[in-house]
């Protein structure tokens, strides 16, 4: 059964952290030096010009009502209009354009993280204390310890220069022109509702070392989670119990033990995929891909406060929608949560 | 005829590992772009031999030649009158013309829209091209220039892109010199000027004067910002934001040269030394907005080349004369300036992709001063003349700067560092107050600094665009103290481009007089004599003048590098 109470609560919740965070990324901003005005305006621009653009942009407000009018922007979800990376176009436009780019990217990484980081914790647990295990735990540490900026130029360097088999950057040849395809901006999925299939066998290529170094850090989390979470279930009352009644050891792993292992999993998972936002401002880095990271990044950069504002709070949306996912799925593995 | 070389030289090697190197240093930071923000750019050209199809141009299977043109930061409008960046102009130059064109790879001027022009006073006078059409069909009349004039600095016009919209370049470039324009027919043209102002047919040259359709202003308004419709050579298939990438296609009925390509993609790769590495593996054809590391790394691959020429800028560190006692004495700038071993920085810190400067301007301009040597390196003579200024003890400061490279500074922290310890040297303290750059241009604009680096890529290559925007105070005469060669930052009108509070009367008057007057070689002469003043006084220290570079592969035929306007993608084929 569908929670419904629950989430309610959960949803309800949402709103006060994101005040909070709206908050906070206003204050921020407007503590830190730097007019906006004068950045908008340029270099050439004369003192009289600068004035007229602070008086078009309410800086000449007082803060106060800066901040009311934000807030109520915000409520609506309008984050005004970029000033300086994508002038005069609105905020929701340029995020529409740059969030499925990290999206794609932070959904592969995790998908790659789930589907070797599962079965790698299991096998270590169950072989526990042999050489499949040592290597699963040794290759984790690794994967944990290895900077995205380090692995990501040294497969670069081994698959596109050395072996010359896969591209250096990018999402997709720019042969291809997949802007004129664009449905949900994720260009795996775009390509394939296209039906053009070189063209979406050159988006999965592109997209398999990112989704790879970004991935590798969350199978490595979820492995080691997997592995200790397992043999803590195998030493419960229960999966004795289930042994003794005479089932097999592989259902009894499975049946019994996985499902309940995998609680603490979850949380891992959810707070890794804000973990993988956050990494996928590196990968975009190394790999010239230009997502939700990589603007936020140059919107502080130049000062461009509508778009870090509107950046900070869908992070900080996506993170806290990501956690609620998370509880639900709690609820459903362990129903006495709901209580 | 091509094809991937399976095997991997050591050379190759080390320059992707050089590379992959950077990257690991670069990498966090966002924009190592290096390049200027604003003003101009161009490219290049190489003599092709065999090609490189790399790993990825493999997976495109079709006939059409497409030229891919790799850049550090995208530009997500298409309106050369949103923005002052330099990567708008680059695209806009392929889709737009200007009535006057800069010669490709030369600062002097040759004609564009206009087949005829001339500057005769406070007028300036133009026949227009017949039979020029723009994307849309409709042909280019005397209107189209008219109405483009209005959208981007007349308020009162029906169609004006709005107070939020426009660039400064409009009151900079035109609105401020022209008083107004008069249309006569279709193709003849008068434009009455507020004064006699020479580099007007070069503001006229620049990328954001060129020439909207007036149909499409009355239709798009400030959609043209996603929409383009031009006369130029391309016009615009796809902007796409998503993927940081702007598609063109060869527009057939392009009036002038070219293009030679059926199609060009615009695509941005942040980090210099990834974009190298695609320029190596064949995914890009050429690539800008190289710094010193990334150059070596298209230097020793196969399959491009580094082609460079000098650029027109400078860069630069000001004495805030105003604020700091001891810069007041001529003698101490001219001490600073032996001081401080600019032949090292150039050679060593931007790995001799730039040179030394000695006067405001760089010397592909206008009345740059052959003459002039820079200041040697002399920490003795240095001494000396501190001595003299009864400075012998030395004095303290506090050095400005910017954090991230630009194309005249591309290690602003590592010179900060040198120029400290060079004036150590001779008793000189500095203290390095390092900021990023927004901030630190408005802390610079109010004179809040002692001194501070910076520097300029010029707009029109005209000599007034450095010597009067960057040191002339263009206040009331009525505010400058007789015998003193400074004013305060808050003098009314100050020109808070100049970044020294240098008003020095003789050369203000030199420079003013360049400006009144269209006859070139009397021009020269003005400037000649107006740099040896700044070179003596010296209320800069004169750093550098960097180099333009590009990465060109060898597919490429017919590239002209240059310094001003560019990139000239219509002139390219491809092998």
């Amino acid at each position: 059964m569908f929670p419904k109470r629950f989430v309610l609560k959960r949803l309800l919740l949402l709103v006060p952290v994101l005040i909070g965070v709206a908050t906070l990324v206003f204050s921020i901003l407007h503590l830190s030096p730097g007019d906006p005005a004068l950045t908008i305006a340029g270099e050439r621009a004369s003192q009289e010009f600068v004035e007229r653009i602070r008086a078009d942009l309410g800086l000449n407000d007082p803060i106060w009502v800066q901040y009311l009018d934000f807030l109520g922007n915000v409520a609506r979800f309008d984050f005004g209009e970029s000033y300086v990376i994508n002038r005069n176009t609105s905020v929701r436009e340029v995020l529409s354009d740059t969030l499925p780019v990290t999206l794609e990217l932070a959904l592969y990484g995790q998908l790659f993280g789930i589907l070797f980081g599962i079965p790698l914790g299991v096998l270590s647990a169950v072989k526990q204390d042999t050489l499949t295990d040592h290597t699963t735990r040794v290759g984790a540490l690794a994967g944990i310890s290895v900077p995205i900026f380090w692995s990501g130029p040294l497969l670069i360097l081994l698959f596109a220069q050395v072996l010359g088999v896969l591209p250096t950057s990018g999402r997709i040849s720019s042969v291809y022109n997949v802007g004129a395809i664009r449905v949900t901006g994720m260009v795996t999925i775009d390509t394939l509702l296209a039906g053009d299939w070189d063209m979406f066998w050159s988006a999965v290529r592109h997209m398999l070392l990112p989704s790879l170094v970004i991935g590798v850090y969350s199978m490595a989390l979820i492995s080691r989670m997997m592995r200790s979470s397992m043999l803590e279930v195998v030493r419960q009352d229960y999966m004795r119990t289930a042994r003794a009644k005479g089932q097999g050891a592989k259902i009894t792993v499975l049946k019994h033990g996985f499902r309940n292992a995998l609680i603490p999993v979850v949380t891992i998972i959810g707070i890794q995929f804000g973990g993988l936002l956050g990494g996928a401002v590196l990968t975009e880095t190394v790999f010239a891909i230009g997502g939700i990271g990589t603007l936020l990044v140059e919107a502080i950069e130049v000062g461009d406060y509508p778009i870090v504002q509107g950046t900070v709070l869908t992070f900080a949306f996506l993170f806290t929608l990501v956690n609620l996912v998370v509880d639900v799925t709690y609820s459903y593995l362990d129903p006495r949560i709901q209580q | 005829m091509s094809s991937r070389d399976e095997s991997v030289s050591r050379r190759k090697f080390l320059g992707a590992a050089g590379g992959a190197a950077v990257t690991v240093g670069l990498a966090g930071c966002s924009d190592n772009d290096g390049e200027d923000s604003d003003g101009s750019d161009g490219s290049d050209g190489s003599d092709g031999s065999n090609g490189s199809d790399g790993s990825d141009g493999s997976d495109g299977g079709d006939d059409t030649s497409l030229l891919r043109y790799g850049r550090g930061s995208h530009s997500a409008t298409l309106d050369f009158q949103n923005s002052t960046s330099g990567e708008v102009a680059k695209v806009t130059e392929q889709i737009y013309d200007t009535l006057i064109n800069f010669e490709p790879g030369e600062s002097t001027l040759t004609d564009g829209l206009a087949s005829d022009y001339s500057l005769d006073g406070e007028t300036a006078s133009l026949t227009l091209k017949e039979g020029v059409t723009f994307h849309n069909g409709e042909e280019f009349t005397a209107q189209d220039f008219e109405a483009t004039y209005r959208r981007f600095v007349d308020s009162e016009y029906e169609y004006y892109a709005g107070d939020d919209y426009v660039s400064a370049y409009g009151p900079f470039t035109l609105g401020n010199w022209i008083d107004e324009i008069q249309v006569d027919g279709d193709y003849e043209m008068t434009i009455q000027l507020t004064q006699t102002y020479a580099p007007f047919l070069r503001n006229l040259a620049m990328f954001a004067a060129a020439v909207h359709s007036e149909a499409a202003i009355e239709e798009y308004g400030t959609d043209l910002s996603e929409n383009a419709v031009g006369t130029g050579p391309f016009e615009l298939n796809t902007l796409d934001d998503s993927n940081e990438q702007i598609r063109l296609d060869a527009y057939d009925d392009y009036w002038g040269d070219g293009p030679q390509v059926d199609e060009a993609v615009f695509v941005t790769v942040g980090e210099n030394s990834t974009r190298a590495q695609s320029l190596a593996s064949g995914e890009l054809d050429i690539i800008d907005g190289l710094g010193a590391q990334s150059s070596q790394q298209v230097e020793s691959a196969d399959s491009a080349e580094l082609v460079r020429t000098e650029g027109i800028n400078i860069g630069y560190m000001a004495f805030n004369i105003a604020a700091v006692e001891e810069f007041q004495d001529r003698r101490v700038r001219q001490a600073v300036s032996h001081a401080i071993n600019t032949e090292a920085i150039v050679n060593q810190i931007y790995a001799g992709f730039a040179t030394e400067a000695s006067q405001p301007l760089p010397p592909n301009v206008l009345g740059h001063n052959d003459d002039i040597e820079p200041y040697p390196y002399d920490p003795e003579q240095a001494q000396s003349l501190l001595e003299e200024a009864g400075y012998g003890d030395g004095f303290s400061f506090e050095l400005a700067t910017f954090q991230n490279p630009r194309g005249y500074n591309p290690s602003p922290l590592q010179t900060a560092e040198t120029v400290a310890s060079n004036l150590g040297e001779v008793g000189i303290e500095v203290e390095i107050n390092q900021q990023s750059f927004a901030p630190f241009l408005e802390y610079t604009a109010q004179g809040r600094h002692d001194a501070c680096f910076l520097g300029w890529y010029t707009d029109n290559a005209d000599p007034d665009n450095f010597a009067y925007v960057l040191l002339h105070p263009q206040v009331e005469e009525s505010e400058l103290t007789e015998g003193q060669d400074w004013v305060s930052f808050d003098t009314e009108g100050y020109n808070t481009s100049n970044r020294s509070a240098w008003a020095n009367q003789e050369y203000m008057d030199l420079v003013e007089e360049g400006q009144q007057t269209t006859t070139e070689s009397d021009r020269a002469e003005l400037y000649n004599e107006a740099m040896q003043i700044a070179h003596d006084e010296a209320p800069w220290v004169y750093l550098d003048y960097a180099e333009e570079l590009r990465g060109v592969a060898n597919r490429v035929n017919g590239f002209q590098i240059a310094a001003i306007s560019g990139p000239y993608l219509n002139l390219v084929s491809l092998e």
